[in-house]
């Protein structure tokens, strides 16, 4: 994958770059604003990690004129700011995912996995599935082995989150952001605590998890081999 | 009586009363220049005249006497002469006076000395002086006082009147003086309070006229002023400090990653602690940036309706597994269709971090409790549980940033949580406070209430 990096803090930037090169993508690098947008505009990105401040140009500035100007990349932002208000802000300026520094690196790697297949909206499926797991989107069912399982609410987007993502880790804060519809910072372990009463409905009478804990980082739903 | 206890009050009624003396002084002084002085002179006279007519005449009851008596003129512009001479047995010699008193050894009678000429009844008051003669006989002779007594008379009607109008004009006064010297005192109060509650960008208001109070709130501003100075220089060197800090240490902790990739796994726990350790302090940096950041924009934080009945049970949902982990009773009663205005994700970290502590703080097989209810014009928010609770002393330290109590060191923790809160419920124009729940504490969160207007508010806001 083709990934732009605007990051002037070099530190940050060399391994940022290096651990997505190591995944495998192709990282382009600009120190500052003006240069990032140029080279943003000139070229075609798979995807743009974008740090919040900048020199010259400001990353907040250089999201809203690309998205003026009808650019669709999507675009990872990162702060130095750590605010729940910042990063409501940057979303509805048209990012497509906010990263707070510091962050782990697989957190990021995480991150730009699912920018890079998210799906469009027009194939939009009504039912999703992994092995013998079943999601109705629409009937809010679950089946597995043709047995229906009865989860929460919230659970139900856990697997959902988890199922989209099949293959990928989702890290902890990711699932925060997407099964709760509040930009809060926990202080408890509540993703893990969910988590474990999800497994225990879809894991615990099947020989073969699908649902496994990726140390540090988060979970993954995957078959495993 | 608020009235009474007021100082301005107090001296104005001080002040009334000060007025009525000094007019009381004023009347009577006139009393006795204008009343009681003349009344002396017109004794003089009397007694001179007695004097006169006595020496004149042999100092006896003789016709004599009674021709002297009677032939007493009035003089131009003066007193009418009054006289009853009666004999030692009673009996009348001459008199011009209607009646009199039996004789009691008083030397000076006022008598009223009734007449009737031309038509007119004239009523007339007379002073006389009674003198027992040496041969027993009885001389009463006098004048017209009545010119004096109606002096007296109406200088009575003036002091009641003057006296009351000026008590009554004093107290009005004073009301009214309290009033507006209350109001002013009120509204350097006032501020003070709201300043106390956090708001301190609030100003004494002047009236521009350069009186007293308005020197007195000039100095005051300027104080506020400096104290504003003074908290918000505190608060943004703590906060450049976690801002400067954190971008050294989010190197840091890209350094550490990075070398817990690229070691032997032998040695990886020490490289995973240290970044463990490197998250906890820049999480602690968040956590003092975060209130810091909600304090700066207090007043222009992002505001919606919220709908807090969904928001609370949502806090309810999340918490529900760690309550379970404990083992706790987790009681929630939360009123349908409450809403409020305010930053739903503030709102929700901060009814996160106390329904946090409850959890935290109640004993294992214990009770925690989240109650929601409306009145006509707020909202509250009841969290309590049974744990160890909050001494009352110490429900004020407990918002302060770094505050923890000293019975509860064992429970993790960094002492930011409720200072978090505490900045979310000063941004809303909220009341929180804390109350017994024996054992335990009862946090009460009071809110503004917001009717729903158009549907139910939309899930964007915030």
């Amino acid at each position: 994958m083709q990934i732009l990096l605007v990051e002037d803090d070099e530190r940050v930037a060399a391994y940022v770059a290096k651990g997505l090169r190591e995944e495998g993508h192709i990282v382009s690098r600009c120190g500052d604003g003006r240069s990032g947008l140029i080279q943003a505009t000139t070229e075609d990105y798979d995807l743009i990690v974008l740090d919040r401040m900048l020199p010259g140009v400001d990353g907040m500035t250089i999201l809203q004129t690309l998205r003026t100007i009808g650019n669709t990349t999507p675009i990872l932002m990162l702060t130095a700011l750590s605010d729940v208000e910042e990063r409501v802000r940057g979303l509805r300026s048209g990012a497509d995912d906010y990263l707070s520094k510091p962050f782990a690196f697989s957190e990021l790697a995480a991150r730009v996995d699912a920018l890079a297949r998210r799906p469009s909206a027009a194939t939009e499926p009504s039912q999703l599935s992994i092995a013998d797991l079943e999601i109705d989107l629409l009937g809010r069912m679950v089946k597995r082995a043709e047995k229906r399982i009865d989860l929460t609410p919230r659970e139900f987007r856990l697997l959902e989150v988890l199922v989209r993502n099949a293959n990928r880790v989702v890290t902890r804060s990711m699932l925060l952001e997407k099964v709760w519809d509040y930009s809060f910072d926990p202080q408890t372990n509540i993703v893990d605590q969910f988590m474990s009463k999800l497994r225990q409905k879809i894991d615990r009478e099947f020989s073969s998890p699908l649902i496994h804990t990726v140390r540090g980082t988060g979970y993954v739903i995957r078959v495993d081999q | 009586m608020r009235l009474l206890s007021s100082l301005s009050f107090r001296l104005t009624l001080l002040y009334a009363l000060v007025f009525a003396a000094s007019l009381a002084l004023l009347l009577g002084l006139y009393y006795l220049v204008r009343v009681r002085a003349p009344l002396e002179e017109v004794k003089s006279d009397i007694r001179a005249e007695a004097q006169r007519i006595l020496n004149s005449t042999g100092n006896a009851a003789s016709p004599a006497l009674s021709r002297v008596l009677e032939g007493r003129k009035r003089p131009a512009g003066g007193r009418t002469p009054y006289h009853i001479l009666l004999s030692r047995d009673g009996w009348v010699l001459t008199k011009n006076l209607p009646s009199w008193p039996m004789f009691d050894g008083r030397r000076w009678l006022t008598i009223e000395a009734d007449t009737f000429s031309s038509g007119e009844d004239s009523d007339h008051m007379a002073l006389v002086l009674d003198e027992r003669l040496p041969d027993g006989s009885r001389l009463m002779i006098g004048r017209d006082i009545e010119d004096l007594r109606q002096r007296q008379e109406t200088l009575v009607e003036a002091a009641r009147w003057l006296l009351a109008g000026g008590v009554l004009f004093g107290l009005l006064g004073g009301i009214l003086m309290s009033r507006a010297i209350g109001d002013r005192i009120e509204s350097i109060n006032s501020t003070a309070r709201r300043v106390m509650s956090g708001d301190l960008s609030e100003r004494i208001p002047t009236h521009g006229s350069g009186d007293d109070f308005d020197r007195l709130a000039e100095t005051l501003n300027v104080m506020l002023n400096r104290i504003q100075h003074l908290l918000e220089s505190i608060r943004r060197v703590s906060d450049s400090v976690a801002h400067e800090l954190r971008t050294p240490l989010a190197r840091l902790h890209a350094d550490l990653s990075e070398l817990n990739a690229s070691i032997v796994p032998e040695q990886r726990a020490h490289a995973e602690a240290a970044v463990a350790e490197a998250e906890k302090v820049i999480g602690l940096f968040d956590a003092v940036l975060r209130i810091g950041r909600v304090e700066s924009i207090r007043d222009s934080v992002d505001m919606g309706e919220v709908d807090f009945s969904a928001l609370l049970s949502d806090a309810a949902e999340m918490f529900g597994p760690s309550a379970e982990e404990k083992d706790l009773r987790f009681e929630v009663a939360i009123a349908p269709g409450l809403c409020v205005l305010g930053n739903r994700n503030l709102l929700f970290q901060a009814v996160g971090n106390i329904l946090d502590n409850a959890i935290k703080y109640a004993p294992d097989g214990g009770w925690v409790e989240i109650t929601a209810g409306e009145s006509s014009n707020e909202v509250s928010l009841y969290i309590a549980d049974n744990g160890l609770g909050i001494p009352a002393d110490q429900r004020m330290n407990v918002f302060e940033r770094f505050v923890r109590l000293p019975h509860a060191f064992n429970v993790p923790g960094l002492g930011l949580g409720l200072s978090f809160v505490k900045v979310v419920v000063d941004a809303h124009n909220s009341q929180i406070s804390f109350e017994d729940a024996n054992p335990g504490v009862r946090v009460r969160w009071r809110l503004c209430r917001l009717n729903f207007e158009d549907g139910p508010p939309s899930k964007a806001a915030g």
